[in-house]
């Protein structure tokens, strides 16, 4: 699982050069005009637009992409299941009453509302996930400094990044080391090994990162690592596709705004 | 655990988000008393948000728009109290939604409540009661952290079922609902999370008790004691 994260994707993506505030107001904007739709068309349009985006111009797998949906997707789909059944409506298709303050029931209103959360998610991952392969967080630490963050917290976003990378070498290694010598064999052996790992991991984490902050401040570091953010000017052509997609998003959420499954919702 | 992009609606979200910033602007005020006062901390924090995001990322589907994981923020809220946990815990989750689309942007306010605030504040009720008894350290350690995997599921579902009230029986009844469906995956988890996190923390007594004596988060004389026992029976 922790093979290649989205950050190794991100670092090669085709969008890379592009500038990091036009890519993030792509993808929060798109976020923001899921959450506010209320017809589903608008969500569908934005996950689809995006996906394409993804594979057309950032030139990213459209394996790796369509893998990236499958566990929100299975997620959505069944946590839209309760929705479905718990919501209720008038003319049910199906109505079950196991006690007297549960009713389960399937209806037209319910389905309607199942649809849109749905499509809410897909396009709110699609958001997501557009930035997650096209910004890596290296480019999003100077967007921090540019918002004015509290310094100590950029310190510990930096920190903490920087030991997930030491974390994952410690636990990957030892892992196979438990691996060749019969580790997590049966149930017993499968807890005894993996508190091994997260124990010795931990403690030699712990260690590579104590050395790697007494190196810094044996440079003179003093919790404010400078990074030289490269500047990307905005181009004209990005400017447009993205000026142009969330213009017809937005239009998208007021025109479809009350389309529903079933003509007959209100 | 984590709720999806895209799951909550609008108002919720920004509902979450509005709870969660008061207890992250305290988080951050401690954590630079911490910074200034301590810098050797700085490590722990890392590695404590680097176990977070690992052991978080484990997930298993439930039927719920969301996932069953181990926490992790038991180790956190023990070494370094609730607050900064929620300031570690926001840092995980937003890397979490960069690095493995794990989670949201607009529901990291319902899940920083979740997981960053309100399971670590019950982790450190039972932190703070048994911390001075007679309560075995590595139990205490069991008990926070399992205790922060439950109560962070029973948010969870809480957030869910004020998001999405069934038509009969309000609230409560969608909050049944959901919280039944999270316990048959949760409640194991809880119990591996607590035996496992209790195992971490006694390699921190045998290797490296003295941060855990300078952090105060037990009292001198038990984690030596712990730590010249392991060191005579090895």
């Amino acid at each position: 699982m922790f093979e290649e994260i989205l950050e190794d994707i991100a670092q090669r993506n085709s969008l890379r050069e592009v500038n990091t505030s036009l890519k993030l107001a792509v993808g929060l904007g798109g976020l923001v005009l899921c959450l506010v739709s209320t017809g589903y068309v608008a969500p569908l349009f934005i996950a689809l637009a995006l996906i394409a985006a993804l594979v057309l111009l950032a030139r990213i797998d459209a394996y790796t992409v369509a893998e990236l949906f499958v566990a929100p997707a299975i997620f959505a789909a069944t946590g839209v299941i309760v929705i479905v059944l718990t919501s209720g409506g008038v003319d049910p298709f199906w109505v079950w009453q196991p006690l007297s303050w549960l009713s389960l029931s399937v209806t037209p209103e319910s389905i309607d509302r199942g649809f849109l959360v749905f499509c809410r998610t897909l396009g709110g991952m699609a958001s997501l996930i557009f930035i997650a392969l096209t910004t890596p967080m290296t480019d999003l630490f100077g967007v921090m400094r540019q918002c004015r963050l509290p310094a100590v917290l950029v310190e510990l976003v930096m920190i903490i990044y920087q030991t997930i990378f030491l974390l994952l070498d410690h636990l990957v290694l030892i892992y196979r080391a438990q691996l060749m010598r019969l580790g997590y064999s049966s149930p017993g052996e499968w807890i005894r090994s993996f508190s091994t790992l997260a124990g010795a991991g931990f403690i030699g984490a712990w260690n590579a990162g104590e050395d790697l902050i007494r190196a810094r401040e044996m440079r003179c570091y003093d919790g404010k690592l400078v990074i030289l953010g490269e500047v990307r000017p905005v181009a004209a052509r990005p400017l447009l596709t993205a000026t142009g997609f969330l213009a017809l998003s937005a239009a998208l959420v007021v025109l479809t705004r009350s389309i529903t499954v079933f003509p007959t919702v209100p | 655990m984590h709720i999806m992009e895209g799951f909550l609606p609008a108002t919720w979200a920004v509902v979450w988000w509005l709870v969660a910033l008061p207890c992250l602007a305290w988080g951050i005020i401690q954590l630079k008393r911490l910074i200034e006062t301590d810098r050797e901390a700085l490590p722990l924090l890392g590695v404590t948000g680097g176990f977070i995001f690992i052991l978080s990322a484990l997930k298993l589907p439930s039927v719920t728009g969301s996932c069953s994981h181990p926490t992790g923020t038991g180790l956190s809220t023990v070494c370094f109290g609730p607050w900064i946990t929620s300031v570690v815990c926001a840092v995980v989750l937003l890397f979490q939604s960069l690095f493995l689309a794990h989670g949201g942007l607009s529901t990291m306010g319902a899940n920083t409540v979740s997981m960053g605030v309100v399971g670590p504040l019950v982790g450190y009720g039972i932190y703070r009661a048994l911390k001075n008894t007679k309560v075995n350290m590595f139990i205490t350690v069991f008990l926070v952290c399992a205790f922060a995997d439950l109560f962070t599921y029973v948010t969870t579902s809480l957030q869910l079922a004020l998001a999405y009230p069934a038509e009969v029986g309000g609230v409560f009844s969608s909050f049944t609902v959901f919280l039944g469906i999270f316990a048959v995956t949760q409640i194991p988890l809880a119990i591996i999370e607590g035996v496992i996190l209790a195992l971490v923390f006694k390699y921190i007594v045998q290797l490296k008790p003295e941060i855990l004596v300078r952090l105060g988060v037990f009292p001198e004389a038990r984690v030596m004691a712990a730590h010249r026992g392991f060191a005579n029976a090895a």
